[in-house]
């Protein structure tokens, strides 16, 4: 008799055991889910949003906290509205392996790197046009270029999601590079040499130590009623979101400071759905965030 | 008395809740290593600002320092459950009780503190992972060796032995699928991008260690309250010192423990199976590919090896399966060989990773039968029954040699095989000249190949089978029956 052994149920502790710590459990998941996940904190989203542009000028990511991501992943948002167009051209399904040339069959990423590199300045020059505030130029204007600068590199009308993933991210990343600056970089398992160090446009202004803080200095919180009347409801459709849901709207102003000494703000609008915010790109201008250190 | 009439100690339900049990542990022991390495490095201090090169070395040092810290634990764990003597047996109280502070030592590794300080989030780094390994060790060292307690019968435990041990095997790989089902399931109710958000926040992580330390609280259970130990332990307190000395005194014991060492350089398959998966077969995705077979091969073999040892001795076994596993290793290598490192390999190579796998299941079962076997010899010669030291001694020499393992594997890969690493910032892997992939091919199968021949060589030495085996379990019944009355 092995449950109720010399005086001790083994039952009733293996119960109240499994059910202790499930509460326990739960409540540390659910603690560190709450204090960690942005979506919960308007405050600490707005600061992460301006965070992620003022840091390295990335526009783009900052998008995955925004209504453009409400309703379905950023990266099929981009692929519905603006990749597959480009792909279903002409009539043709231009990623289909028949559109491959020999090149692209027998790229070892070396012709791939020269699209990037003759991309780059592209992407440069959007930025300074539209800005990311016009996300939807953006998008447009770099796809048109690319076929072009990629069928006279490749040969072929081949084009998917991607050939525009890894240009169009390469060039964003390298954006970012140019304003920071990069550390030598070694492989780690030979010690070669990857790349040289450089000083990015920050540094250079700045300061080598130069530190870039964000910080939430007024946040107001109202109702949803005015928002509704004046929301772009075409849109907000075109996001897939449904006025109707919006719970609450707030904004948030953020500072930009460095090295201690505020250079700009950011008044960063915010909405609430279901139990998470998210930053209202329509109503956000983002501008002053790639130019306070011009 | 007759096989058919053989006394049965076990209910039938024992052997399952037994499996079920150590699935549990291996849920959450299979989870951990990888993942907290994962939460460290990517995830604990996101966004702090803390020197990436800084923490990638500390954390490098976490684990060096936890692994050290595991092995010491394994003997004093050894020696503490030797000398345990409680109402309810000597391995289930560290089992059933020490699993509740396990389950909530391994959630708060993954609940990393606020701190700005990089010195702070070090500290904390090192104290949690230590704190999780010793209390791990405390619980699954004794749950390994509750298999020479379950039964005194040597075939009723070598069963209830190969089937914990299937399970065990499938719990740790069961990791993997928390967190594929935790991703469906936050993308469902969360929506795709605000997934994408919590998952760069490691938040799948937190809720999957949850799931996991939920499992291991619900099997533990099932197995304590369920199973119970049959072997009386012996009522002398066993010292330090001679505890020690079991593990490396013992000739059987070592003959079994030496078999990790004499094949350490088994797994260093790991190291170079990315690269066999990009250079030979085509794609780096294929790595899983590889890993799957050879998965579920271990699995199958797992089962296999107890129809095995109900017609060989365990010396046998270890040294059939052996022989085996390096002959299919050959046969890949020479597949391989012949028809070349084109598309034609990939499945050729998968089939025969299956068959490759099958050999695993023999080095997941039958040391622990065999450690089992070695307890009941001990325990004939001096009069003390000791499983906790004999198993914990098995423990140490698998951590040494998997130390061995990890040096060896990279050494093979970038220096030995004449790797070459890509400079160019577009081409993520550079080719390789035909010398080179020749190399990584035998790294995946002629080098451990030859350590799966070397694990065997000990076995040679190992005499606790056929008549001596029998006559041992006979006395130490008769000796039992006569303590009783």
């Amino acid at each position: 008799m092995s449950n109720k052994e010399k005086g001790f149920n083994f039952k009733l502790y293996g119960i109240i055991t499994f059910i202790s710590v499930a509460a326990i459990l739960a409540v540390v998941c659910v603690t560190t889910f709450g204090a960690k996940y942005m979506a919960f904190h308007p405050e600490r989203l707005a600061e992460f949003y301006v965070d992620t542009i003022v840091q390295t000028g990335d526009g783009y990511n900052a998008y995955k906290n925004t209504l453009v991501s409400k309703n379905m992943k950023y990266g099929d948002f981009i692929r519905k509205n603006y990749i597959d167009p480009a792909v279903n051209r002409d009539g043709n399904d231009c990623s289909d392996h028949s559109f491959k040339g020999e090149k692209t069959l027998s790229d070892d990423g070396t012709l791939s790197g020269k699209l990037i590199a003759q991309m780059y300045p592209v992407y440069g020059e959007l930025l300074n046009t539209y800005g990311w505030d016009d996300y939807d130029s953006i998008f447009t204007k770099y796809i048109e270029k690319l076929l072009t600068v990629r069928e006279e590199i490749f040969g072929d009308k081949f084009f998917n999601d991607e050939v525009f993933f890894t240009a169009f991210e390469a060039n964003v990343s390298a954006y970012g590079k140019s304003l920071t600056g990069t550390d030598e970089v070694y492989d780690e398992n030979s010690g070669v040499k990857l790349s040289d160090k450089t000083t990015g446009i920050y540094a250079e202004k700045f300061g080598e130590d130069y530190k870039i803080t964000c910080e939430t200095v007024s946040f107001k919180e109202g109702y949803a009623d005015g928002y509704l009347m004046n929301a772009d409801t075409d849109v907000l459709t075109f996001y897939g979101v449904d006025a109707g849901t919006v719970e609450s709207v707030a904004t948030a102003v953020v500072n930009v400071n460095v090295n201690g000494t505020k250079l700009a703000e950011c008044e960063v609008s915010l909405v609430k759905i279901g139990m998470s915010w998210y930053v209202d790109n329509l109503n956000t201008d983002t501008e002053m965030l790639y130019s306070f250190y011009k | 008395m007759s096989e058919n009439t053989k006394k049965k100690y076990m209910k039938k339900s024992e052997i399952i809740t037994f499996g079920i049990g150590l699935f549990g542990i291996a849920l959450l022991t299979g989870w951990m290593p990888d993942y907290t390495a994962t939460f460290f490095a990517d995830f604990a201090f996101k966004g702090k600002g803390f020197d990436p090169d800084v923490m990638s070395n500390m954390i490098s040092v976490v684990f060096l320092v936890a692994g050290i810290v595991g092995a010491v634990c394994e003997l004093v764990i050894g020696y503490l459950v030797d000398n345990t003597r409680t109402k309810f047996g000597k391995v289930k109280p560290w089992v059933g009780f020490g699993v509740i502070p396990l389950a909530l030592i391994s959630m708060f590794v993954f609940v990393s503190p606020d701190t700005d300080n990089q010195t702070v989030a070090i500290i904390w780094m090192f104290v949690i992972y230590s704190a999780y390994t010793m209390i791990c060790c405390a619980v699954e060292s004794p749950a390994n060796c509750f298999g020479a307690l379950c039964s005194p019968d040597p075939s009723e435990r070598s069963s209830a032995i190969s089937i914990a041990s299937f399970l065990r095997s499938v719990g740790q790989s069961g990791g993997m699928v928390v967190i594929l089902v935790v991703g469906l399931v936050m993308k469902a109710v969360m929506g795709q991008q605000q997934f994408k958000n919590a998952e760069g926040q490691g938040l799948d992580l937190v809720i999957s260690t949850g799931i996991c330390c939920l499992g291991i609280i619900l099997f533990t259970m099932i197995f304590f309250v369920n199973n119970k130990e049959r072997v009386p332990f012996t009522q002398e307190k066993v010292s330090l010192k001679d505890a020690v000395k079991v593990v490396f005194t013992n000739k059987n014991l070592l003959m079994v423990s030496l078999t990790k060492l004499t094949g350490f350089g088994r797994g260093v398959y790991g190291t170079v199976s990315l690269y066999i998966a990009i250079y030979l077969l085509g794609s780096k995705d294929l790595k899983l590919g590889l890993l799957l077979p050879m998965g579920i091969g271990t699995a199958v073999g797992t089962l296999l090896v107890n129809f095995v040892l109900k017609k060989f001795s365990t010396k046998q076994t270890f040294i059939l399966f052996s022989l085996y596993g390096a002959s299919s290793l050959a046969i890949l290598f020479l597949v391989s060989r012949g028809i070349g490192f084109n598309d034609g390999l990939i499945i050729p190579f998968l089939i025969l990773n299956f068959f490759c796998g099958l050999q695993h299941g023999n080095t997941n079962v039958t040391p622990n039968i065999m450690i089992a076997d070695c307890v009941d010899e001990i325990e004939y010669k001096t009069g003390k029954r000791q499983e906790g030291l004999a198993y914990a001694g098995y423990g140490l020499f698998s951590k040494i040699a998997s130390a061995f393992t990890k040096a060896l594997g990279p050494w093979l890969l970038y220096t030995w095989s004449g790797y070459l690493v890509s400079t160019d910032v577009n081409v993520a892997y550079a080719a390789q000249t035909d010398g080179t992939l020749n190399k990584l091919l035998m790294i995946y199968t002629i080098i451990p190949a030859v350590f799966v021949v070397l694990q065997a060589v000990p076995i040679f030495f190992y005499d606790m089978v056929g008549e001596k085996k029998d006559n041992i379990v006979k006395a130490l019944m008769e000796r039992r029956a006569a303590e009783t009355e």
